[in-house]
């Protein structure tokens, strides 16, 4: 419930449905019965937050302890933030309106480069300091999860601890060693401490970073017994793990409002540029019958009428078919249409395909990302012309009329005839449905080319690529556009300085923790969204600092070269990265996990195990 | 198939959920309370569910109608329990029964409106000038419609106004032009004459009460 000062703006500011709470259940508690209060931060707007599943699991899991409570904030939209500032109304929890200052954990999820501005402009409208040195007392401490943690030494100076891989278990010890330490009355420092001696948490404060002249990093030295190398946490049993039974209902219409549950986590793909794929390695799969009842579960209790089975390659799980044929039955009935997200084009059957639609009918999308053989080969993303052409002329035989294909720019060893070979492709799927005998009378094709650049990440095999700089991206996209000879095609593209930004800060150090700062100073926020973007304030932050962003994006590393994120250990080894990258050069593929395994490494974190592989020798 | 007409109060932290998204809070509460619904065939089928008279965003509703169509049989009393059950808060179903007037037969709807002003003269003088604007009949005021802005007299669509001042608080009764031929809402007529009087209130509520017919009979 939103705070008493606040009611009278409410019909002020677009969608005050952001700001109330009170939504279908969501957990409210007594506080004084509780021995922590966690305040789980979007650092977005309520509509992206509200479809972010890592919060619904965080959520359900802390709220299921009687002694914490746990409450949703995201970051208030522009004209909310102002009447926030004008009135010193301080930011809130939804649940009780209550100033999150005053928790015990105040918890991030970073799932995107551009929302670390938010992320101090946050902590400031809490009424804290965004410098965690600057914050002093025990609590609140802030913390932070997700995909960015596995290099957070841009957001070094400002979050107490990170917690790299799946935050499950990590979580609770966190809570319980937290609780212990209040009733102790330890220092914010001797948490701290105790904090990094549990497996899976970062202290970035216990790291001392030293550079050489030519400002790469010359060696990350622990301090105060804090381990070499953080080890990422990783959850062997995903049966067993805890998963939401139900979500909170948005009255707001949010980007992705259904009942979502995971069935694997990992991908066997081994795509070159794809973080996710290496950072959430080794595979762990779960059961059909756990999936089937916690969808069960959630859209009984929720009223939702769709259901996303969800993972990095929805298709590559073992027993799909099966699990589908078992859900049918009662999803048909109670008319909840099945989707699957990220299917690849090769191996998804056309009988399964029929059955889903019988509900209701989706988009379909593809993802080639590249517009050669040669290309998708030099990024190890394993799929055909041929079965892309295939699977688009199967769908258009089942009545579609629009495709959507995802590609992308900026890919190592890229030519003009790669992109082109995007137009070309994109001609060939319209060619395709012009071909289909019994297609729909009167009705066109339409094809959306959808064009992403390339951002080098950590932890994956590009890591040590330069990135494409804006003006190079601009003109590839221009030429691109110049390809397309027909209506039937359309392109949208990214903003190139976009993916530029998220450069700096995927592979940055702890030297940008000044540039955010300043920029943020200066009026940034809410970066990933294009009206919100100051590029000329992001240039001044970084002359005023002294920076050259190019340093972190335009140049090649070296494979010796001692990177930001060597001290984080995601299991994957260097040495499988580097040799990936020297095959990719070589234009070679790499299979698939399920039809050999690379030797990865990243099963040594899960006790010699890879759902995909069963035990090895490690 | 049957048709069940659902009589709603919407209060509290529903006042902002606006009607697009009533439509999915409540399409959502009919499944999750199980009642046997009939849905639409086609591409894609979905629940019959029609709000005969949208409440705009801010505004509280005492009653208002839902009408919704069942397959098979359940009792009036038992859709009532069972949707309030799994109800989000400040929704409440209040009535459940067979619908008895066409729903083109909404013509007016009645209103309590209470403005805190930020001193006792200021609400005297906005209740006292109100009153006599109303009384004067005319209040120009710029209406959107699907045809675009166009200026109308206000007061041409209002059918009772009563405005009293009691401390800082104005409390009006108004019944205003309601349906899908000529329709008032209560946010422009409040506006217009607070803008009339260069005026700003502290707070300000608006209750729709009752769905009327051409008569003043209440809508059922």
């Amino acid at each position: 419930m939103y705070p008493k000062e606040i009611e009278k703006f409410l019909l002020r500011v677009q969608k005050p449905g952001r700001y109330t709470g009170g939504e279908l259940n969501s957990v409210v508690k007594d506080k004084d019965s509780v021995d922590i209060r966690y305040a789980f931060c979007f650092p977005d707007t309520y509509e992206i937050g509200m479809s972010h599943l890592g919060m619904k699991i965080i959520y359900s899991l802390v709220n299921a302890r009687e002694d914490a409570w746990c409450e949703r904030v995201f970051a208030p939209w522009i004209d909310m933030e102002q009447i926030m500032r004008e009135n010193s109304i301080p930011l809130y929890a939804l649940e009780s309106g209550d100033a999150i200052r005053d928790f015990d954990l105040i918890g991030f999820t970073m799932q995107y480069e551009l929302s670390y501005t938010n992320v101090l402009n946050m902590l400031d409208l809490a009424g804290l300091p965004v410098r965690s040195k600057d914050r002093t007392s025990l609590t609140p401490i802030v913390i932070a999860g997700g995909a960015c943690v596995c290099n957070a030494e841009p957001m070094a100076e400002f979050f107490d601890i990170t917690l790299p891989g799946d935050g499950e278990e990590v979580t609770n010890e966190l809570i319980d060693l937290l609780k212990e330490h209040k009733k102790k009355g330890s220092t914010k420092q001797e948490f701290l401490e105790a904090a990094a001696r549990i497996k899976g948490v970062y202290v970035p404060s216990l790291y001392e970073v030293e550079y050489n002249e030519d400002n790469t990093v010359k060696a990350v030295t622990p301090t105060c017994g804090a381990p070499e190398k953080v080890e990422k946490r990783n959850v062997a049993d995903l049966d067993s793990m805890f998963s939401p039974s139900t979500f909170v209902v948005p009255f707001l219409e949010v980007v992705h409002d259904r009942t979502t549950v995971e069935i694997f986590r990992g991908c066997i793909r081994g795509c070159r540029f794809c973080q996710a794929g290496f950072i959430n390695r080794p595979l762990r799969r779960k059961s059909p019958e756990t999936v089937e009842a916690q969808c069960r579960s959630i859209c009984e209790s929720t009223g939702y009428d769709e259901i996303s089975l969800c993972s990095l390659s929805t298709s590559d799980y073992k027993g799909l078919e099966k699990l589908i044929t078992n859900m049918l039955p009662w999803t048909m009935e109670e008319k909840i249409n099945i989707a699957l997200p990220s299917l690849r084009a090769d191996n998804f059957p056309k009988e399964l395909m029929e059955k889903l639609n019988a509900v209701r009918r989706s988009g379909l999308t593809f993802a080639p990302e590249a517009g050669t053989q040669r290309l998708r080969d030099v990024i190890n993303k394993n799929i055909t012309e041929q079965e892309v052409l295939s699977t688009a002329a199967q769908a258009f035989a089942g009545g579609w009329t629009a495709v959507k294909l995802y590609f992308m720019i900026g890919l190592p060893t890229e030519t003009e005839e790669d992109i082109k070979g995007i137009a070309d492709l994109a001609q060939a799927v319209v060619d395709e449905f012009y071909k289909n005998p019994d297609k729909p009378k009167g009705k066109g094709v339409n094809v959306s080319v959808s064009l992403a650049s390339l951002v080098p990440k950590p932890f994956t095999p590009f890591q040590w690529e330069p990135q494409d700089k804006p003006d190079t991206l601009i003109e590839k996209q221009n030429f691109l556009v110049s390809c397309v000879k027909t209506r039937k095609v359309s392109v949208s593209r990214h903003v190139p300085w976009t993916s530029f930004l998220e450069g700096v800060f995927a592979r940055g150090d702890r030297r940008l923790a000044d540039v955010i700062e300043t920029a943020w100073r200066k009026g940034c926020t809410f970066d990933g969204w294009a009206e919100c973007l100051k590029p000329e304030k992001w240039e001044e932050s970084f002359a005023e600092n002294g920076i050259d962003p190019y340093f972190y994006t335009a140049r090649r590393r070296e494979y010796d070269e001692i990177l930001p994120w060597d001290h984080m250990d995601y299991g994957v080894t260097k040495k499988f990265l580097i040799k990936e990258n020297q095959k990719a050069h070589a234009g070679e593929t790499t299979a698939c996990c399920r039809e050999k395994c690379g030797g990865c490494g990243a099963n040594r974190l899960n006790g010699g195990v890879c759902d995909e592989i069963g035990k090895t020798v490690v | 198939m049957k048709s069940v007409r659902l009589w709603f109060k919407k209060d509290g932290l529903a006042v902002y959920i606006s009607h697009l998204d009533m439509n999915r809070c409540m399409t959502r509460a009919v499944r999750r309370a199980e009642i046997p619904l009939w849905y639409t065939e086609g591409f894609n089928p979905h629940p019959y569910m029609t709000f005969l008279m949208p409440l705009p965003l801010g505004q509280e509703g005492r009653r208002e109608p839902l009408d919704i169509r069942i397959e098979g049989e359940m009792s009036f009393e038992e859709i009532g329990e069972r949707l309030n059950s799994v109800m989000p808060g400040g929704i409440e179903i209040v009535e459940v029964r067979e619908p008895v007037c066409k729903s083109n037969e909404i013509a007016a709807a009645e209103y309590e409106i209470t403005a805190e002003f930020l001193t006792t003269g200021e609400a005297e003088g906005f209740a006292s000038g109100a009153q006599s604007i109303i009384d004067g009949g005319e209040l120009n005021a710029e209406k959107r419609s699907k045809k675009g802005i166009k200026i109308v007299n206000l007061c041409e669509m209002v059918r009772s106004f009563d405005a009293k001042a009691d401390g800082k608080c104005v409390f009006i009764r108004t019944v205003l032009a309601a349906g899908n031929t000529v329709n008032l809402n209560a946010d422009l007529l409040i506006g217009s004459l607070l803008s009339e009087f260069a005026a700003q209130t502290e707070k300000t509520s608006i209750v729709r009460t009752r769905l009327l017919r051409e008569d003043l009979s209440d809508f059922e």
